[in-house]
């Protein structure tokens, strides 16, 4: 294990070479461009021994990355915003023919070039696992996690790693790069299923082609707790993991409130929620990593636990409100004793998100929780 | 935590220089994060970038608002109050200038520290590429990164020639730093936001990005038009098949010199 200073984007490259990805296809779009770039510089050193497929634009690079995964072959994508949202309808059926692609999504928002997560929201209904992760670190050690979920026989389903384009994108950290043979270990080579390749192709074999609706949604749903296997295995092997792999409960012990929050406003969170323990006040942090499948289980038991939930969505699905605001208040619609959910809409469009911003967030919330009204319920930050 | 803010020009490195700290820093056992503010990807366009040091992981992903350090590797923004905004009581302004820091005039409860990076970069780069040297005076005058470890960093990512001559920036740097005085000047910074990307040059002068000014000798120019042709910031006009350059739009690229088959644009350096 070497400490590398990278930025978001290295760490993603990195993420594929050391997944010995076979076959990568993109277009560039700003921010997430430096990616291609990255993976270029690898495979022209012979550091990676890849295939990268030029297209003209994403729906092709969706396609291209169909058919290798087919065949048999690694596979790799990456993305941003309008880019992301032009590779809609082959993303339906890269879910649908269960292939084990990844996807780097590199958050853009479509008001302009800076980040939210309407890219990757808008393809909720396309059946991929979507996860949003916080740094640098995460980037890399979730793209591996996300080929061995993926690969998995029991999901067989693509997985979107979305980080925030500039916040992450091009800025540099130091992240803990793995030795190869690590990752060799944790990541067995990929078999397909059922291999299309002349030397094995067996035409009894049945073919996967679109599984239907309601096995398709059952595979997606019980893949929470491969996703959960998968993160604590790779936290024993390499001294990282990301809470269960859904959700990661941030100092939420005794807490009467939490703020949930995704991406890398979950980041900066836990400076806000170190200050307000700090002045002793009831409150933790929920990251929620995994949206899709959404991790109903964990928040049931979290509402149960809490008197106010509220969570900061750096989205909104227009005319209906947070996207993970009205997720969790279809979590806990159930539970005998509600707590109140309250909605942040904050950092659309890269709207800067201040650690103070944060903690003016959570005190509303505590506010809610000691029983006080809170208005408006769903606000503008 | 050290919070850094970097004040610079598309060209001159500020972003490189914010990573090449944070490179140097990983490499003594500390975190940093080294955070860019692009706009329009132009060369003379002011930029930003902002660098975080701690004992442990930083995990906050806003921008910086309250810098300890503030440095400007840009002489002519180095004039400008505003580069000291939110600056910290106590804090230090560390600028690209080529006078002590008894003659700037930028004022408040900071020390001001300064270094001739241009002239250092001229002379040892042959380009006014400015973020190694003034890297060489942070770490002279701040000890936040050892100058080994900057050497080290900047010879990892420019391998070769251009690795030495700046490292050799960057050492020269060292030696010639002014040390911090408290700011005395008279230009208090107002509570306005520090200067980022600015307007197309249409609309606005940019001849405050210039270090150097291209002048035409027109009685050796031939009216080949070259420059006319290749000038990115349309600055140049023809009257009377002879190029005349608008100084308000020129932002002193240096391609029209290049470009002049007969040698006719001379470029001289802008005063302070
Ligand atoms: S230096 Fe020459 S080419 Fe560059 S902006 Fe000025 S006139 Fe145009
Ligand atoms: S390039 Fe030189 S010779 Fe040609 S028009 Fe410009 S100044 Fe004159």
């Amino acid at each position: 294990m070497t400490v590398e200073v990278m930025v978001g984007n290295k760490a993603a490259a990195t993420g594929a070479k050391l997944s010995r990805v076979q076959v990568a296809v993109a277009f560039p779009v700003t921010p997430q461009t430096t990616i291609v770039e990255y993976l270029n510089e690898f495979i022209t050193k012979g550091e990676m021994d890849c295939e990268f497929i030029n297209v003209e634009g994403e729906l092709s690079a969706q396609v291209v990355v169909q058919a290798a995964s087919r065949i048999g072959a690694r596979t790799f994508c990456c993305t941003s915003g309008p880019g992301c949202l032009y590779m809609h309808h082959p993303m339906h059926d890269t879910s649908s023919l269960r292939l084990p692609v990844v996807m780097a999504v590199v958050h853009r928002g479509n008001k302009g070039m800076q980040p939210d997560h309407t890219d990757l929201m808008s393809h909720i209904m396309t059946g991929w696992i979507q996860w949003y992760v916080e740094n640098n670190q995460e980037v890399l050690d979730s793209i591996i996690m996300a080929y061995r979920v993926a690969e998995d026989m029991r999901v067989r389903i693509p997985i979107a790693v979305g980080y925030d384009g500039y916040i992450l994108s091009y800025t540099a950290e130091p992240v803990d790069v793995p030795e190869q043979e690590e990752v060799d270990d944790f990541l067995p080579p990929y078999k397909p299923t059922p291999s299309l390749m002349p030397e094995d192709f067996d035409p009894k074999a049945p073919l996967w082609w679109r599984v239907p609706w309601e096995e398709h949604h059952k595979v997606i749903v019980d893949a929470k707790e491969v996703i959960k296997e998968v993160n604590e295995e790779f936290g024993k092997r390499f001294g990282r993991s990301y809470g269960n792999g859904l959700v990661e409960e941030y100092r939420c012990e005794d807490a009467e409130a939490v703020i949930v929050a995704m991406g890398t406003i979950a980041s900066t969170a836990r400076d806000a929620i170190d200050n307000l323990k700090a002045e002793g006040k009831p409150i933790g942090l929920v990251k929620l990593k995994c949206l899709v499948p959404f991790p109903y289980e964990d928040f049931q038991r979290i509402g149960s636990e809490v008197r106010a939930i509220g969570m900061i969505d750096r989205n909104v699905c227009l005319g209906v409100g947070g996207v993970g605001h009205t997720f969790i208040r279809n979590a806990i619609y159930d539970l005998e004793e509600r707590p109140k959910v309250l909605g942040f809409h904050a950092g659309l469009a890269g709207k800067e998100v201040k650690v103070s911003d944060i903690e003016r967030m959570a005190e509303k919330v505590l506010k809610a929780a000691r029983g006080e009204s809170v208005s408006p319920l769903v606000e503008w930050v | 935590m050290i919070e850094i803010r970097f004040h610079g020009r598309g060209g001159q490195g500020a972003v490189t220089a914010s990573r090449l700290i944070a490179e140097a820093v990983a490499k003594e056992g500390k975190y940093a994060q080294a955070i860019p503010m692009y706009g329009t990807e132009r060369r003379g366009a002011p930029v930003t970038a902002y660098v975080r040091i701690d004992y442990r992981p930083i995990r906050r992903r806003d921008l910086v608002h309250e810098p300890d350090i503030v440095i400007v590797i840009d002489p002519i923004l180095s004039r400008k109050p505003s580069v000291a905004a939110g600056l910290k009581s106590g804090g230090l302004l560390l600028l690209n200038y080529p006078t002590p820091p008894e003659e700037v005039e930028i004022g408040g409860d900071f020390m001001v520290s300064t270094v001739d990076a241009t002239t250092i970069a001229l002379e040892t780069l042959g380009r006014p590429i400015t973020n190694t040297a003034v890297l060489g005076a942070f770490s002279r005058v701040t000890g936040i990164t050892k100058l080994k470890s900057l050497e080290e960093a900047i010879l990892k990512r420019f391998p070769g020639e251009i690795g030495k001559r700046n490292v050799e920036a960057l050492r020269r740097a060292y030696e010639e730093v002014h040390l911090p005085k408290p700011a005395k000047g008279p230009l208090r910074p107002r509570e306005e936001e520090p200067p980022h990307v600015t307007g197309y040059g249409v609309l606005k002068s940019v001849a405050d990005w210039r270090v150097f000014r291209p002048v035409v000798d027109l009685e050796k120019c031939v009216g080949c038009r070259l420059c006319w042709i290749y000038c990115p910031e349309t600055a140049i006009s023809l009257v009377d098949e002879k190029p005349i350059i608008d100084y308000d739009k020129c932002k002193g690229c240096g391609i029209c010199v290049h470009e002049c088959p007969v040698k006719a644009i001379e470029f001289v350096r802008e005063s302070v």
